[in-house]
């Protein structure tokens, strides 16, 4: 019953927004067409300087003739000429495009008694009338000519116009097309150059199919098994990752997921810094626009591709064995939340086949974003991808939260739950309350950017920084929902290898509520210089100020745990204690940048960039990579190499701060952020950074190569083999597929004793 | 070492170079600033540094008697009074910081009224260029010869419908440049002296410069808000000049 009705209501849904996009004008155009000797001349020279703003074609506009696949002589055959793209901001049905064909050869001519398309006396051509600018659409007729064995060629200009007075914001593109006679003799065009995505496929297709063939070759070689063998000896190894509803494979799935979109966005973060090695002219390394596209995906990529995924994938392995449960509540929601993030990822990185990915910056301000200057179609992916991830967020939130307060083992009572599993708590709370409204922001700005609606649209009077409220209400608490749960990491870390209880575990949980609280009242500092409301502005100084006090009250509780501890240096330790330190300092630069006078000055420069990546990578990124050597054990079985682990935290460490301290100077000489190239005065800083950076991005492979080498040879870790104290250390490594044998009881040291 | 004494000296002189600060405080709390970031850092990388050395676990240290023990929760520890410490401690410092802002805010925020004979620029701000508009009643000071256009004769044309690509604005005045969007979202930033607001279509946006606080001489002004594909080449320059 149900079901019938759903399917009912999702069919209604359909076939609404199918109406929905259809009903939505796209367009707008000129009077008269274009009728005189003179100007059809020029627009054949030129282009069409009928109605140009511009003297380039565009290439959002699309022009599409529908021709036959040859001709026969003397036939006449009915064509069809559209456009779409180009300007799409109507106010009423009128004055939206025109067009201008010539053929070659044959006759053109309007059907009898249409009275959208004319023929100039005298002239071959032909072109819209008056009646016919309204239209974006319009049917004529050719008579092929005498010959069949010749081609003949069609040049066709189509105009896009917004229908507003003058020619402001119109655009106008060309196309040509050679038609052939049924005897013609087609001439074999030689090689056509391709596109530069074609060969980027072509190449990664060609070393794909040579990786397969040598290593499934190897494998039917050296085992003597058949080809079919081999492949369904794969199979059998990956179906279980493709249908896995269990947390500690999804968990798994996400982080590997997450770190490669972390090698992904780090490959174009070092792209951004090849780029600003020198002050470049457009197109020397990137081009401006290539650049823009890169800054957007690496931000992008950063935090919803690699921070989130490798947060989360933590959260799926770590909670239900740190509160002492078989799985999570909803074992295939979790699954459909992994699976939306690799195709929402996708989705989001299609724009760089399409021409040019997103460049609307990971904040992706609207006029910008919902404007005809972005990039198409590669925004409106960039938009997409975004919605699917929001979605997956969404359904992880809801899953987490139920999990973590209706599934805890005996024992486990609020108020005893790890300091890790407390940190998710409070993130999928943020998560919960703040991703639906930027999943809202984005389909609003889908359909300004797609089905013509005006919510974001200035001519129409929409508000210029509503977008910017929408933003900021989700991207202030999803900075911490980025950072808190490293908090959580830093804290069973830093006790566990100080071997000694929490400092102060109590106020560590109402610090971490506290800036969840404060989180949702702080946004307002990322506009300061909007010309917001004054009060406003400075009301949100002073919350964010507040921020401080339960930050720094979790840094001294993190010290005074190890005072008195008996510290043991390994490598999570040495992780740990190099994110205090950088994140201290991101801390700190985040209460300079509170105050609003300096943040006028500093605002939207490198400051501010060197502020979040010290908050960002030197607080979540080098907590989680110190979870993983911490958590390694537990996943594998195996302990991960000591020394490559040392090795890999020094070159973290130093070419961390070489690339991102001296970006504060860099900032307060006055170079603003997203600049693809800048003033020549500052290209010796700029040339030590990236210097920095390039080895800072190379020395992460140390990781890579110790993560696969462990797994190998690494030593056998047993069951709890940093002496920490919370429930996933009382099972097996791995843990056995149920998660534990029996579910556990949490014991508590008071009546240990007695 | 030219870097490493780029590391050491800061060179946005507005910021580093007065600290005593001229524009209404300014100077003093980026100086104040400077100080309590030094300090807190200070203080958390010696705690921490003085944790490792003297807590370090060697050979055969015994375990501590709270020590962890798997599947146990352990040992509350705290200190009431510690912790309402440094609760309180960085509770009065953040409001000592905000409280030292609104000097300067208030000096920021207080533009100038058109009749105390203040320049009154309109700044348009389009992709990727600005343009300035002198008010319909300037007269260009004789002085100036950096902007503009020149008669057939060479002499600076004056007393015309002015737009320029650059600006000219004399020293020892109070200048407020209305900020105007054509299309999408920029920002107004005047590099050496600090000056950053956001140029947004349909809403008119303010700031003002008081030129007896800078010294005469050649400025830079950017585009800080994301704008496109020349966003970066969004450049004019400012010549504070002196008039007798």
């Amino acid at each position: 019953m149900i079901t019938t009705n759903l399917k009912k209501l999702s069919i209604g849904f359909l076939i609404a927004i199918l109406v929905a996009i259809t009903a939505f004008p796209t367009g707008n155009g000129l009077p008269t067409g274009i009728t005189d000797q003179n100007t059809t001349e020029t627009v054949i020279a030129n282009g069409c300087t009928c109605h140009n703003t511009d003297t380039q074609a565009t290439n959002s506009v699309i022009v599409n003739l529908t021709l036959p696949g040859n001709f026969t002589s003397g036939e006449t055959y009915t064509l069809i000429l559209n456009l779409s793209g180009g300007p799409n901001e109507l106010s009423d049905g009128e004055n939206r495009g025109g067009f201008f064909i010539t053929a070659s050869d044959g006759e053109l001519s309007p059907i009898a008694n249409d009275s959208l398309v004319q023929k100039p006396f005298g002239l071959t051509h032909l072109t819209h009338t008056v009646e016919g600018n309204d239209y974006r659409e319009w049917t004529f007729e050719w008579t092929a000519p005498d010959k069949q064995d010749i081609s003949v060629e069609f040049v066709a200009y189509g105009n896009s116009v917004n229908g507003g007075d003058g020619s402001q914001n119109d655009y106008w593109n060309k196309q040509a097309i050679t038609l052939y006679g049924v005897d013609a003799v087609i001439e074999i065009e030689t090689q056509k150059e391709l596109s530069g995505p074609q060969k980027i496929i072509y190449a990664f297709a060609i070393i794909a199919v040579t990786l397969g063939v040598v290593v499934i070759g190897n494998q039917m070689v050296t085992k003597d098994q058949a080809f079919e063998e081999v492949l369904k000896g794969y199979w059998k190894a990956i179906y279980p990752w493709l249908t896995t509803t269990d947390h500690k494979y999804v968990g798994t799935l996400y982080i590997c997921t997450g770190f490669a979109w972390f090698f992904i966005g780090g490959i174009l973060g070092l792209l951004i810094r090849w780029q600003l090695m020198e002050p470049r002219v457009d197109g020397d390394f990137l081009t401006y626009e290539e650049y823009n596209s890169t800054f957007t995906m690496h931000g992008t990529t950063m935090i919803f591709m690699a921070a989130m995924p490798i947060i989360f994938g933590f959260a799926n392995y770590l909670i239900p064995l740190q509160i002492g449960a078989r799985d999570l509540a909803f074992p295939r929601l979790n699954a459909l939340s992994y699976w939306l993030l690799p195709t929402g990822g996708i989705v989001l990185y299609m724009g760089y086949f399409t021409g040019g990915a997103g460049d609307v910056g990971w904040t992706g301000y609207t006029p910008y974003s919902s404007g005809d200057s972005s990039t198409t179609p590669g925004t409106d992916f960039w938009v997409a991808g975004q919605i699917m991830l929001g979605a997956s967020s969404t359904l992880t939130a809801i899953n987490f939260m139920v999990t973590m307060l209706r599934m805890r083992a005996p024992g486990v009572t609020m108020m005893r739950l790890p300091l890790f599993s407390w940190s998710i708590l409070i993130t999928v709370f943020l998560l919960l309350l703040s991703i639906p409204v930027f999943t809202v922001a984005l389909i609003l700005l889908m359909a300004d950017r797609t089905f013509g609606t005006l919510y974001f649209n200035i001519d129409a009077g929409a508000d210029p920084i509503l977008w910017q409220h929408l933003f900021w209400y989700f991207g202030h608490p999803e900075v911490y929902i980025v950072i808190l749960p490293a908090f959580g990491v830093l804290s069973e870390i830093i006790t566990t290898f100080s071997r000694r209880p929490i400092f102060g575990y109590t106020s560590m949980v109402y610090a971490m509520a506290t800036i969840g609280v404060i989180s949702f009242i702080v946004y307002g500092h990322h506009m300061f210089t909007t010309g917001a409301d004054p009060l406003f502005r400075f009301i949100v100084m002073l919350t964010t100020m507040l921020v401080a006090v339960p930050t720094g009250i979790k840094i001294f509780n993190w010290l005074a745990t190890m005072t008195g501890g008996s510290i043991v240096l390994k490598t999570p330790m040495v992780f740990a204690l190099g994110t205090v330190i950088t994140f201290t300092i991101g801390g700190i630069t985040g209460i300079v940048l509170a105050s609003i006078p300096i943040d006028i000055a500093l605002h939207d420069g490198y400051f501010v960039v060197a502020h979040f990546h010290y908050v960002l990578v030197g607080g979540t990124i080098f907590a989680f990579i110190g979870g993983v050597y911490y958590w390694y054990p537990k996943m594998t079985g195996k302990m991960m190499n000591e020394k490559l682990g040392l090795l890999h935290f020094a070159m973290s460490f130093i070419f961390f701060n070489a690339a991102f301290y001296p970006m504060h100077n860099v900032g307060l000489s006055g170079m603003p952020r997203r600049y693809a190239t800048y003033d020549a005065s500052l290209a010796d800083m700029n040339e030590f950074i990236s210097i920095a950076a390039m080895i800072f991005g190379f020395s992460q492979l140390i990781f890579v190569y110790n993560v696969f080498y462990s797994y190998k040879n690494g030593e056998e870790a047993g069951d709890d083999p940093w002496d920490g104290w919370s429930l996933e250390w009382t099972t097996s490594s791995p843990p056995p597929h149920n998660s534990f044998t029996e579910i556990p009881t949490l014991k508590v040291a008071e009546e240990e004793k007695q | 070492m030219s870097l490493i004494e780029d590391l050491i000296f800061f060179d946005n002189p507005s910021i580093w170079n007065d600290f005593g600060g001229t524009s209404g405080g300014f100077g003093g709390i980026v100086w104040q600033m400077f100080i309590w970031s030094v300090i807190v850092g200070l203080l958390v990388i010696i705690w921490l540094a003085y944790n490792v050395i003297y807590y370090r676990r060697k050979d055969g240290d015994p375990d501590p008697k709270d020590s962890l023990k798997a599947g146990v929760f352990p040992h509350e520890r705290g200190n009431t009074v510690i912790e309402l410490t440094w609760t309180i401690a960085p509770l009065i410092l953040v409001t000592w910081l905000t409280l030292i802002s609104l000097a300067p805010l208030n000096y920021l925020w207080d533009v100038p009224d058109d009749d105390e004979d203040a320049l009154t620029i309109e700044v348009t701000a389009r992709q990727w260029v600005w343009t300035f508009e002198m008010p319909s009643n300037y007269t260009m000071p004789s002085e100036f010869t950096k902007c503009g256009g020149v008669d057939q004769e060479g002499n600076p044309m004056q007393n015309q419908p002015i737009t320029y690509d650059c600006l000219e604005i004399p020293h020892n005045t109070k200048v407020i440049f209305n900020l105007n969007s054509e299309d999408v979202l920029h920002a107004f930033y005047i590099v050496e002296i600090g000056i950053k607001q956001d140029v947004v279509p349909n809403l008119q946006t303010l700031a003002w410069l008081d030129t007896e606080t800078v010294s005469p001489g050649e400025y830079n002004i950017y585009c800080a808000e994301m704008c496109g594909r020349d966003h970066s080449q969004m450049l004019a320059q400012l010549y504070i000049t002196e008039t007798a």
